[in-house]
């Protein structure tokens, strides 16, 4: 069976400047996927182009059996939802309408559907943040808008999520009910694909790893394997060293 | 809000439109009975038919392209304080039309003159303000407006100097056009403008989804489906014709593409799919009212609508600035 995503000898270089060369990978529905890196090891571009957004020097990315770039823009958002990093936070818009931005690739008519207020509802609803949805967006703190971000990806209903940075301004509690949000809806068959920094929240709630450094993929496993061999944190310079807790699950410490 | 509230803004403001449409023409120095029109008596029907209706029309669709293209150029910049006057739009198409009335053309590839050259302009600036404020990927609000405060400077010296150095009769067209008035025009250019200006808007205003999208950022909207290259250029485009379109008809009339829209952001709805139509009929009752004004206080003597709008708009812009820095 052909997989949901595949990324096939994918390089990408700006003018001059080499950002990685042929990574291979592919992606099931139903994983949970965390992409790490150092800061500008090219996690961001990674997933940019993943959502189609820039096109790669060489090397092909297939989504459910197509070549990306045959998706037209609006077949491609009715299927991918992505989280940018670093949205302005003066918008004018209210919670709501930021939300039901989501449904616009659904979009039919001038206004929304009933239907469509419905998948808004309860994607905030799943994010917490329905009781903040006839709040000015622009008032809302960090926090809170990246939730009302997130519920807008997820009232997009898409197969594939690519999040950057989906914990940013996030408090502790927070980042843990994001992303067990994100777990279940993993586990419910969508692939979603996470840059992150958190080596512990990725640990308690990813299904793989990959690690992104000097331009190759160095790593790529399985959460629950992350114990039995730590080389995959040799990309990090500090002195880490990795448990399994009594759940089974592996941490990482600090010494 | 529900559907059907946003829905009956829209009603509202179209019925707010028309209802100015009928009663402004009434407005003016001296009366003007309803059974001379009626009756097409002299001189009470042509003072109605040829000036007061084609200036309330012109006031109407002016004021609507600029307040439109100012929330156009709001959501595109995702600056508040962009218009065209603030982006030195308008000085940039001012300068192209002064050109063009400077060396009597009249005509330029079978199209007004005016119009081509204000159009020029406009097209000039925008590119100049929008290449200066751009760097590394992305468009910086302070940089807009500094560069069009710059662009503003320069295009007004040279109109300056074109005008000093233009003959006495141009000189006084020159002069008379850059008070920003709207002034009674024939019907064939009118009809013209008004069928390009509709003909624009319907386009603006259709994306006005996208235009929601490319509030948020580009990245946010280029994986909602949005063709941004496509998107971008239409902006752009229309922006420049509806903008050029109407200065080439009035002269310089600033504020209006500035508090319109930003009036009805705060207290109407900020979603462009209303905040643009609306803009644009709300728009031109405020620009025909400030010229219905204008041509009623000082009576005989008149007010060019484009100071009525500085009048009223500057305190507003300054309040404005004072609520945000």
């Amino acid at each position: 069976m052909t997989p949901l995503l595949s990324v096939q000898q994918l390089t990408f270089a700006y003018a001059d400047q080499l950002v990685f060369q042929s990574l291979n990978f592919s992606a099931e529905a139903g994983e949970f996927i965390v992409l790490m890196g150092v800061n500008g090891a090219g996690k961001s571009t990674l997933v940019n182009v993943l959502a189609g957004q820039r096109l790669p020097a060489s090397g092909r990315v297939v989504l459910a059996g197509r070549e990306l770039s045959a998706w037209t823009a609006s077949e491609r958002s009715r299927v991918i939802s992505h989280l940018p990093q670093g949205t302005k936070q003066q918008l004018p818009f209210t919670v709501e309408q930021v939300v039901l931005m989501g449904r616009y690739p659904y979009a039919d008519q001038w206004f929304e559907s009933e239907e469509d207020r419905e998948s808004a509802r309860q994607a905030m609803q799943r994010m917490g943040c329905l009781s903040l949805q006839y709040r000015p967006f622009s008032t809302l703190s960090g926090g809170e808008q990246q939730r009302v971000l997130l519920a807008s990806c997820l009232a997009q209903r898409p197969k594939v999520m690519l999040l950057d940075e989906p914990s940013t301004y996030l408090d502790i509690h927070q980042q843990i009910q994001c992303f067990s949000v994100l777990a279940d809806l993993a586990r419910e068959g969508v692939l979603c694909i996470a840059v992150m920094h958190d080596l512990n929240l990725a640990l308690a709630h990813c299904s793989r790893i990959l690690v992104l450094d000097k331009g190759h993929l160095t790593a790529d496993f399985a959460t629950c394997d992350a114990a039995t061999n730590a080389q995959w944190l040799s990309w990090l310079p500090s002195e880490l060293s990795v448990f399994r807790m009594t759940d089974g699950r592996p941490r990482v410490f600090y010494k | 809000m529900s559907a059907a509230r946003s829905a009956l803004w829209l009603w509202a403001s179209a019925a707010i439109f028309l209802l100015a449409a009928l009663l402004l023409p009434w407005m003016g120095p001296g009366t003007i009975s309803l059974q001379h029109v009626l009756s097409k008596t002299a001189p009470d029907y042509p003072i109605f038919v040829q000036l007061r209706v084609s200036r309330t029309i012109l006031g109407l669709f002016v004021g609507g392209a600029l307040a439109l293209t100012g929330s156009l150029f709001q959501a595109m910049l995702r600056e508040s304080l962009a218009d065209p006057y603030t982006l030195g739009v308008s000085a940039g198409a001012s300068l192209g039309a002064v050109l063009t009335l400077a060396f009597d053309l009249d005509r330029i590839f079978g199209f007004p003159a005016l119009w081509m050259g204000a159009m020029g302009g406009a097209v000039f600036v925008l590119t100049a303000v929008g290449g200066a404020s751009w760097k590394r990927g992305n468009l910086s609000g302070i940089r807009l407006l500094l560069s069009g405060i710059a662009m503003n400077s320069v295009c007004f010296a040279f109109i300056l100097l074109i005008n000093g150095l233009a003959h006495d009769r141009r000189s006084l067209s020159i002069t008379q056009w850059l008070l920003g008035s709207i002034d009674s025009v024939n019907y064939a250019p009118l009809l013209a403008f008004v069928a390009v200006t509709l003909f624009a808007s319907v386009i603006v205003i259709r994306q006005a989804r996208n235009w929601n999208l490319l509030a948020v950022g580009e990245s946010w909207a280029s994986t909602r489906g949005v063709d941004l290259r496509q998107l971008t250029l239409i902006g752009y485009a229309c922006g420049s014709v509806l903008a050029a379109g109407a200065i080439a008809l009035t002269g310089p009339i600033g504020f209006v593409g500035l508090i319109v829209p930003h009036l009805l952001r705060s207290r109407i709805n900020p979603d462009n799919r209303i905040l643009m139509p609306c803009s644009f009929l709300l728009g031109g009752v405020v620009l025909a009212t400030c010229d219905g004004i204008g041509r009623t206080i000082l009576a005989p003597a008149e007010l060019p609508a484009g100071a009525v709008m500085a009048l009223l708009g500057a305190p507003y812009l300054m309040w404005l600035v004072r609520r945000r820095f």
